[in-house]
């Protein structure tokens, strides 16, 4: 799950050396989106996700332009600033339209949780990593299987040679923007069931994709997947033998031992320096 | 001037606010203006002259907080006390993140600070027995807010004082270089992890400082204050004041402080406020309002009258090889770009290495400056192996180099750039260097006219006090062969220093290659592309091609070599 949002990371970073310090902010606003269409408006689901999903990737786009796109060349902290920015804001109009209250959101898989020996879960919580690894798989496809993709990958690799080979790089890094956000969007609407649906929501959510996202390292995406499903085991560990608090503080101070030792993340590679 | 007239008309307004006004209210408000002063002045030492983001300041701010509170509540220390271990504390804290999280940088900077904070805040509402959880501590004795506002105006003219001074000094002067450009900083001796430290455990000072007055503002604390949040805010008063700016902090804080104490109706908007201000002021604002008001006003020439024992080294002894360089490889994703290649270089000589394009020269250069690191092979220098250092060690060794794009430290002026090369990592103690000590002063007035006295010998002795960006290819070349020669070392190596220049400037150039050597200057290891230039000035040539040594010899050899012809011009004959 965690994975699945840290990709989003991934893809801006490996098409543009930036990325968009709101991810978390954009799973909230698929969650809240998903809210509003399918129980406030109580349209049929399969349109909420359609509907979801397009507003997400106009999300993306949105923050590529508004505060990727000025910076792109700046080598400063514009852009990590201006994306924060843009989630501040993001989370401010979600409280002023949705309020600040929590709010459930049914899912037929929620009713009935299913019971194995002692423990026991919910049909939903097994949606996440399945769609997840789905959506992950499916990525990676696009990436190696199709033209667009492989361009994607060549504006990463030398925007200049891209740039003469014709293709497009601010439209390139603005569809990179936009499949990050749809899968933050795909994110949101799946654990909107699980985490209740709130303004709120997306700080820490994003705050931990990112620690996966690093933890694995930016380029690599295999790296991520791993990663995530190894931050989410040590998380419900601690809290289990521990405390819900100290899942944080383990947590991230895992983070800081995995960068102190590998400075790239687990499978990243290290940026070779030009002179 | 002006300047000055604004700082004294601050400091007057400060001073007189307390006999207008007996409203507890707006000495709150000055106060926590002066509190956001003092954590953004350290953090502009951090982002503004070093170049590194930190998102983690409110966990520093935390550590400072915390500990003058449990100072005063549990050790029954005074206030005095209890702030000057806050700030050891916090600074000790502040050194161990930094030599953690600056082994990386950008996002993955971003995240170990961020992940800090976060910690801090967990751990100050999880240990409730000693941090009172997240109720916090509550009766904290607390001077009286008169008398704190005066010990807070006093700490924030302090903080910006030595951040003026710190960036007046070859610790400025340092910090700026790694962040204008690493490379070249550590060609110069420099480590940019070792600057990037300093300057994080001088910003967490700073932090730790403020976050103790802090607490003897309201006399109780919580993790409230110490969220993520605090740390953006940090970081948006500085961005909005003017990254790198010494005022910037003040007008920042003033803004940032004063704006939602004007528009508590708006509440609701607030965020919405925060993000769009951040927004503009990163468009439209990128020096921050101080930037966007004050011309750049230009550094006073330094006083000359000291002179202190050379700081140089001298050419070591004699005659003979000064280089030996043996079986060096290497190879980029299994494409050899130097195929054991050996070199030796005399004392004295002009060594010239040439070659057609893409046959290694370059690469040569940067395995022999640690750039690259070595794949195999040997290189002494001065009869020590340099096998395996890093950059700023090999140039430690009296190794200074120039770069095909010349890299001029942009946000320096000229002077300031050779001054770089003139200290090199003779920095001083940071102390010395934030609170102006009369000998740190001394030292700096030293490394200055010494700049002075290069740049004059360079003939940029007018330009002197112009921005480093603002010069034109030529001169930026010769900013950066004056700033290697600062640093006086045994070899200079020069990455095309003609390329771009004009008929005029090489031939001046030549002039001065063989003036240098004529005079008992370093050793000169020169890759070009100018035969006339190569063929007047050197004393040997080795050629290579498709990274291997091709010939070796004369300059007049090496015109009749068959190998070197047909490298040059194809298989003619």
């Amino acid at each position: 799950m965690y994975g699945l949002v840290a990709l989003g990371y991934h893809i801006t970073w490996a098409t543009s050396r930036t990325m968009n310090f709101s991810q978390g902010h954009a799973v909230m606003v698929g969650a809240v989106v998903a809210y509003a269409v399918f129980v406030a408006l109580g349209w049929p689901f399969p349109l909420a996700l359609v509907v979801t999903l397009v507003a997400l990737a106009g999300f993306g786009a949105l923050v590529e332009r508004v505060a990727v796109r000025p910076f792109f060349l700046r080598a400063s902290p514009a852009w990590l600033l201006a994306t924060i920015a843009v989630g501040i804001i993001a989370e401010n109009v979600a409280q002023l339209t949705f309020g600040k209250d929590a709010r459930a959101f049914p899912s037929p898989l929620m009713r009935k949780p299913i019971i194995l020996g002692s423990a026991g879960f919910y049909p939903q919580e097994l949606l996440v990593p399945v769609v997840g690894l789905l959506l992950m798989g499916l990525v990676q496809l696009f990436y190696h299987r199709t033209a667009y993709g492989k361009q994607l990958k060549a504006v990463a690799w030398n925007p200049e040679a891209a740039g003469l080979m014709g293709i497009n790089i601010p439209r390139a890094v603005m569809a990179s923007y936009a499949l990050s956000a749809l899968l933050a969007g795909v994110a949101g609407v799946l654990l909107a069931p699980l985490l209740n649906v709130s303004p709120q929501m997306g700080t820490i959510i994003g705050l931990k994709a990112f620690a996966v996202a690093i933890i694995g390292g930016l380029t690599s995406a295999p790296g991520i997947v791993l990663a995530g499903l190894g931050y989410g085991l040590v998380e419900s560990f601690t809290a289990g033998y521990v405390s819900t608090r100290a899942r944080e503080i383990v947590g991230f101070g895992l983070v800081i031992l995995v960068l102190v030792v590998r400075p790239w993340g687990l499978l990243g590679e290290k940026p070779s320096r030009r002179v | 001037m002006t300047g000055r007239l604004g700082w004294a008309a601050l400091a007057t307004a400060a001073a007189v606010i307390p006999f207008f006004t007996s409203n507890t209210y707006y000495l709150y408000v000055v106060i926590s203006v002066g509190l956001l002063t003092i954590v953004t002045a350290g953090l502009n030492v951090l982002v503004g002259f070093t170049g590194q983001t930190s998102l983690g300041h409110a966990g520093l701010y935390a550590f400072g907080a915390y500990t003058a509170a449990l100072c005063v509540t549990r050790a029954g220390t005074s206030e005095w006390i209890a702030i000057a271990v806050a700030v050891v504390i916090t600074s000790m804290v502040g050194a161990a993140v930094a030599a953690a999280a600056l082994r990386v940088s950008g996002p993955y900077l971003a995240m170990v600070t961020i992940a800090f904070g976060l910690i801090v805040e967990g751990v100050v509402i999880e240990w409730g027995s000693v941090t009172g959880g997240p109720g916090g501590i509550f009766n904290i004795p607390k001077p009286g807010l008169r008398t704190h506002y005066w010990t807070v105006m006093l700490a924030a003219a302090l903080a910006l004082w030595l951040t003026a001074n710190l960036r007046r000094s070859a610790w400025g002067r340092a910090c700026l270089a790694v962040k204008s450009s690493e490379v070249a900083a550590e060609s110069l001796g420099l480590s940019a992890y070792y600057v990037r430290i300093a300057a994080f455990t001088v910003s967490a000072a700073f932090a730790g400082a403020a976050g103790a007055l802090f607490t003897f503002l309201n006399g109780y604390i919580s993790p409230d204050s110490f969220t993520l949040q605090t740390s953006i805010l940090f970081l948006l008063a500085l961005l909005f004041g003017g990254l790198g700016r010494i005022a910037g902090p003040v007008a920042g804080s003033v803004a940032l402080t004063i704006l939602p104490e004007l528009l508590t109706r708006l509440l609701d908007y607030r965020l919405i406020l925060y993000g769009s201000l951040l927004l503009l002021s990163i468009y439209w604002l990128p020096d921050g309002v101080v930037g966007a008001v004050s011309r750049a006003r230009r550094s006073r020439p330094a006083p000359l009258e000291l002179s202190l024992s050379p700081l140089g080294r001298g050419q070591g002894e004699g005659a003979g090889t000064l280089l030996v360089a043996n079986g060096v490889n290497l190879s980029f994703g299994g494409v050899a770009a130097l195929a054991g290649v050996a070199l030796t270089v005399n004392r004295h000589h002009i060594h010239a290495v040439i070659g057609p394009n893409g046959a290694g020269k370059t690469s040569l250069l940067n395995v022999l400056s640690g750039f690259y690191a070595l794949q195999a092979g040997t290189i002494m220098v001065d009869g020590r192996s340099i096998d395996g250092l890093s950059p700023y060690a090999i140039a430690r060794h009296g190794i200074a180099r120039t770069f095909q794009t010349a890299q001029v430290f942009g946000g320096l002026s000229v002077r300031d750039n050779v001054a770089v090369g003139v200290a090199g990592p003779r920095l001083g103690s940071p102390l010395s260097a934030l609170f102006a000590t009369p000998g740190g002063r001394a030292r700096d007035a030293f490394i200055q006219s010494r700049a002075l006295d290069l740049l004059e010998a360079f003939g940029l002795g007018e330009l002197a006090h112009e921005p480093a960006e603002s010069l034109a290819a030529g001169l930026r070349r010769k900013l950066e062969i004056a700033r290697a020669l600062a640093t006086e070392p045994l070899l200079l190596m020069l990455d095309e220093p003609a390329a771009g220049l004009s008929p005029a400037e090489i031939a001046a150039l030549d002039a001065q290659l063989t003036g240098l050597r004529d005079q008992g200057g370093p050793t000169v290891i020169l890759v070009e592309h100018h035969m006339d230039l190569v063929m007047a000035v050197s004393d040997r040539i080795t050629v290579l091609d498709y990274g291997r040594v091709i010939a070796e010899g004369a300059p007049e050899e090496i015109r009749q070599n068959p190998a070197v012809i047909e490298a040059y011009l194809g298989a003619t004959t």
